[in-house]
């Protein structure tokens, strides 16, 4: 402890009066010794050094001298003032005697002449400390000694009183060297006692502050502060000195290995597992307890949900208090009462699924022990660890990837998806899905680009989205589609050879509006698919018309589809192939009592028939068709015509057209299966479609072989309108669901878009197939404005409407009706 | 339709990084164990151990809100590609893609 801790101090010089003698040393005053200018500290620097040892106990030694110091040292400033500093103590010179003194250096070996004494440290920052010296060994502080011997200090003589009295000198005799006389008692004995240099141990130089200066302020209460602490020190009871010593042991080194500590997820319900499970039901317990730190809202409904099924024990959260050990021991599990947790700890040896949730807290009662975790145990049904070979064959896993493989082909797929659903086009950094992709049609992808504007200016095309198609039923002929009633995105294709050269087998396929690539069902068929439909009441039915005459039944609903019925024994099948099949929805039925719906076929033997499906397919015919007028001899062998395509009136069930390879078309009615109610006869050759138009209830239309598409209107026998544009045959027609004035029609080459009301005597849009492939089939789909197109290559290819300018009299019947009046006023 | 059909089929879509199908629990010492990938095995173990803690959280604030609710699919969408997640009691079913490669 020491006062030499930097002190500030006044710059003021105190110029200690000089001495009688000179100058003399003063004893380690820092401050006073530090006063000065530097040149005094380089004459003190000068000193040399000695070593000294200490005594331990705290003598503060001076040495007093009975006469000037021999090196008296002068210092003078710039001004020849001299500067010397004066000694703080200065003995009288009567009293001090010189006494034996307790501590000597070791190499201070002069008999009377001490010269090297040096005094511990007491200092102060100036005089006026100097009462406040003590005896303490100051173990860093400046040693020097002290010569007093100018009558002139800076204070009070009194305080240098008590310098004094501590100051004994002890001067250690050498041994007495000769024996003593007794003359030598009264000698005189003179000493010379001299002073060392300077030596200095510590050396804190201070801080100056100038007394103009801002800080003079602080700096002097802070001395004043210090000083009164140091007044009050002495004596005071809350200081007490004190030596301490920390012994601290030798170090050793010693390596330590741990297990590893097991990490469990905490907070988030995860069900951690023993990696191994050896059988032992306290291992299994120890590691797979759930630290769900939280209850969540959804825990507790979980725990409730699963205790309330379990139910084997009463149920009461309260009593399933059980602590970790109770856990622990299978013995106390049966104790336990929670639910279920009998029955699970028996089984312990295979349990390695548990699902144990934390009840909520505000439940419990104020027993809040929170050192043992409270845990209702319930299980899920004990299971072994779930096998990776089950989890690929379960359901859901297959469910899951069927939703992935959506939503990867929707990312894929999400331009054409949209445009086909009439959604906004995602326009990110995806949206770089070539039109080479989806559309088989090199001429459309031209007509692709200008896609996104529409102009007026640009005249209505059909854009190519996508097209349906697969390695299965690539090279197959499409012979019908259909969508599904209930669900618009559903659509089912029947693939049947061109020709019956074509030896691959049958197929229909269900394909999604969601998954272009892939088709949600496959279904092999025994024989080629000519006819397909939908039916409405039990939406997942689907019936198949074939090439042999079968007519089957099939439910597409799960995976693979089921057979539900054919028609194959019965005794009143088809002979010919089914061209047409249709479930139609009667209200009344001829015999009075039919509801709901049933399946009407039309097919090569001549004959419309009506199935029902109580047991396996029974049938009706409802009508024959018959030759209307003799051909000679062919008449003589069957008077029945084939019969290609039927269309039973949107409104009234009970009409409906027949068409037949003959080129007539008949009216009939379910209630007269004897005879037509009209014919219409216009065509030169087979009629392949007739189809009622969905707005007008007058207007149908017919597609021949003959190159024609009729346009006829029931009371007239003859057609209001036909339709030429090449000179192929037209295999397949369809009124648009959304104009009445537009309807598609499929040439061998071509598609055709025409709309009555921009022209009555070319197509609007006219598309091109591709080289090597025929159109065969078409579909408009009900909710958008896109159309399907089937080929002879596999593929539907579904292309949306562009640019057809619609405006708000295309809604309406009447343009249609408008165009047939004007076309007969024109006639006439 | 078989499984292993559907999964070639994916994984030959455009733009499909990987897919990963992994044990959802996770084990004390392990993340989930994976049943089936297509990537290497660190990546694998990577994506299963960070995906498991983010469907924990999604399911967990799905159920919060209505417990008789539950998470069936999350789709994460990143400035380079889509992490799509079919999540399970039993399993995590990731289809990495980046549809515009």
């Amino acid at each position: 402890m020491s006062y030499t801790a930097a002190k500030t101090r006044k710059t003021t010089l105190r110029a200690p009066a000089r001495g009688g003698a000179g100058g003399v040393m003063t004893s380690g005053v820092l401050r006073v010794n530090r006063s000065t200018t530097t040149k005094t500290r380089s004459v003190y620097a000068s000193a040399s050094r000695k070593s000294f040892s200490l005594a331990a106990d705290s003598k503060v030694l001076l040495k007093s001298s009975t006469q000037a110091a021999k090196h008296a040292v002068q210092v003078l400033d710039e001004t020849g003032k001299d500067v010397a500093p004066r000694p703080l103590y200065q003995p009288d010179p009567g009293t001090a005697a010189p006494k034996q003194g307790k501590i000597f250096t070791p190499n201070d070996t002069t008999g009377g002449n001490v010269s090297d004494f040096f005094t511990t440290g007491f200092l102060t920052s100036n005089a006026s400390f100097g009462d406040l010296f003590t005896r303490s060994i100051l173990g860093s502080s400046v040693f020097s000694r002290s010569i007093a011997e100018s009558d002139e200090i800076e204070d009070a003589s009194s305080k240098r009183d008590r310098f004094m009295c501590i100051t004994d000198v002890r001067v250690r005799k050498d041994d007495v060297k000769e024996p003593m006389r007794k003359d030598m008692l009264d000698q005189v004995v003179r000493l010379y006692l001299t002073e060392t240099e300077t030596l200095w141990l510590l050396d804190v130089p201070p801080n100056f502050v100038s007394v103009d200066s801002e800080e003079a302020e602080t700096v002097r209460e802070r001395n004043r502060a210090y000083q009164e602490l140091c007044k009050n020190r002495p004596g005071n009871d809350k200081y007490t000195d004190r030596a301490m010593q920390t012994l601290s042991g030798a170090p050793k080194t010693k390596e330590v290995q741990s297990e590893r500590v097991g990490m469990v997820d905490a907070g988030d319900g995860t069900i951690a597992r023993p990696p191994i499970n050896n059988g032992s039901p306290a291992f299994t317990m120890a590691l797979t307890f759930i630290t769900a730190t939280m209850a969540t809202t959804w825990d507790i409904y979980d725990s409730s949900c699963n205790s309330v099924g379990a139910g084997e024990a009463a149920p009461t959260p309260s009593a399933t208090k059980s602590d970790l050990e109770k856990v622990e021991s299978p013995r106390a599990a049966e104790g336990g009462g929670s639910p279920a947790s009998a029955a699970s700890h028996s089984t312990t040896s295979n349990t390695s699924l548990l699902l144990q949730n934390l009840p909520p807290l505000s439940e419990r009662p104020a027993s809040a022990s929170c050192s043992t975790i409270e845990m209702e145990v319930t299980t899920v049904p004990a299971i072994d660890e779930p096998n990776p070979e089950l989890i690929l064959l379960s359901d859901k896993f297959k469910m899951d990837l069927l939703v992935m493989e959506r939503a990867v082909l929707a990312n894929i797929f999400q331009p054409k998806l949209a445009a086909y659903r009439h959604l906004p086009v995602l326009k990110d950094c995806w949206t770089s899905v070539t039109a080479a992709d989806c559309c088989p049609d090199p001429d459309v992808q031209q007509l692709q680009l200008a896609d996104e504007v529409k102009t007026e200016s640009l005249s209505p095309f059909l854009e190519c989205l996508w097209t349906f198609r697969c390695d299965i039923t690539a090279g197959r002929n499409i012979s019908c589609m259909a969508w599904n009633k209930k669900n618009p995105d559903l659509l089912a294709v029947g693939y049947g050879p061109l020709d019956s050269n074509d030896k691959k087998p049958a197929l229909v396929c269900c394909w999604s509006i969601k998954n272009p690539v892939w088709p949600e069902r496959i279904l092999h068929c025994q024989s080629d698919v000519t006819a397909l439909d939908f039916c409405a009441s039990s939406p997942s039915q689907l019936a198949v018309g074939m090439c042999d005459g079968t007519i089957a039944v099939y439910d597409m609903k799960s995976a693979e589809a089921t057979h539900v019925s054919d028609s194959s024994n019965s005794p009143h099948k088809h002979t010919g192939p089914v061209w047409e099949l249709k479930w139609i929805n009667q209200e009344k039925g001829p015999s009075g009592d039919d509801r709901g719906e049933t399946l009407v076929s039309a097919s090569s033997d001549g004959r419309i028939t009506k199935w029902s499906l109580q047991k396996g397919l029974e049938c009706v015919d409802l009508m024959k068709l018959k030759k209307t007028k003799a051909r000679g001899e062919f008449s003589l062998i069957s008077r029945q015509v084939p019969g290609l395509s039927f269309d039973f009136h949107p409104s009234d069930s009970s009409i409906y057209l027949a068409a037949t390879e003959e080129g007539n078309i008949h009216k009939c009615s379910c209630f007269y299966s004897e005879q037509f109610q009209e014919t219409y006869g216009g065509h030169n050759g087979p009629v392949y479609k007739v189809t009622w138009s969905p707005f007008s209830p007058d207007v149908f239309l017919s597609c021949s072989s003959d190159w024609t598409i009729q346009l006829w209107r029931q009371d007239l026998m003859t057609p209001v309108l036909g339709f030429t544009s090449t000179q192929s045959a037209v295999h397949d027609i369809m009124w648009s669901p959304k104009w009445p004035t537009v309807f598609g029609a499929v040439k061998e080459r071509r598609v055709e878009i025409w709309d009555l009301r921009a022209s009555i005597l070319d197509p609007t849009i006219v598309n091109e197939a591709k080289p090597g492939v025929t159109l065969t089939r078409l579909l408009f789909a009900t909710q958008t404005d896109c159309v399907l197109v089937g080929d002879s290559d596999g593929g539907v290819s579904v292309y949306r409407l562009k640019s057809l300018t619609m405006d708000e009299g295309a809604e309406h019947v009447k343009a249609l009706q408008d165009v047939i009046v004007s076309t007969l006023a024109s006639q006439l | 339709m078989s499984v292993e059909e559907t999964i070639k089929r994916i994984q030959s879509q455009k733009g499909v990084q990987g897919i990963i199908i992994v044990n959802a629990e996770v084990l004390i010492c392990n993340a989930g164990i994976p049943i089936k990938t297509t990537l290497d095995n660190s990546n694998t173990v990577h994506y299963a151990g960070l995906i498991h803690q983010l469907v924990m959280k999604a399911r967990s604030t799905v159920r919060e809100i209505d417990p008789q609710n539950d998470l069936t699919f999350l789709r994460v969408r990143s400035k380079k590609n889509e992490i799509m997640i079919a999540p399970d009691k039993d399993y995590f079913l990731i289809v990495i893609q980046n549809p515009s490669e």
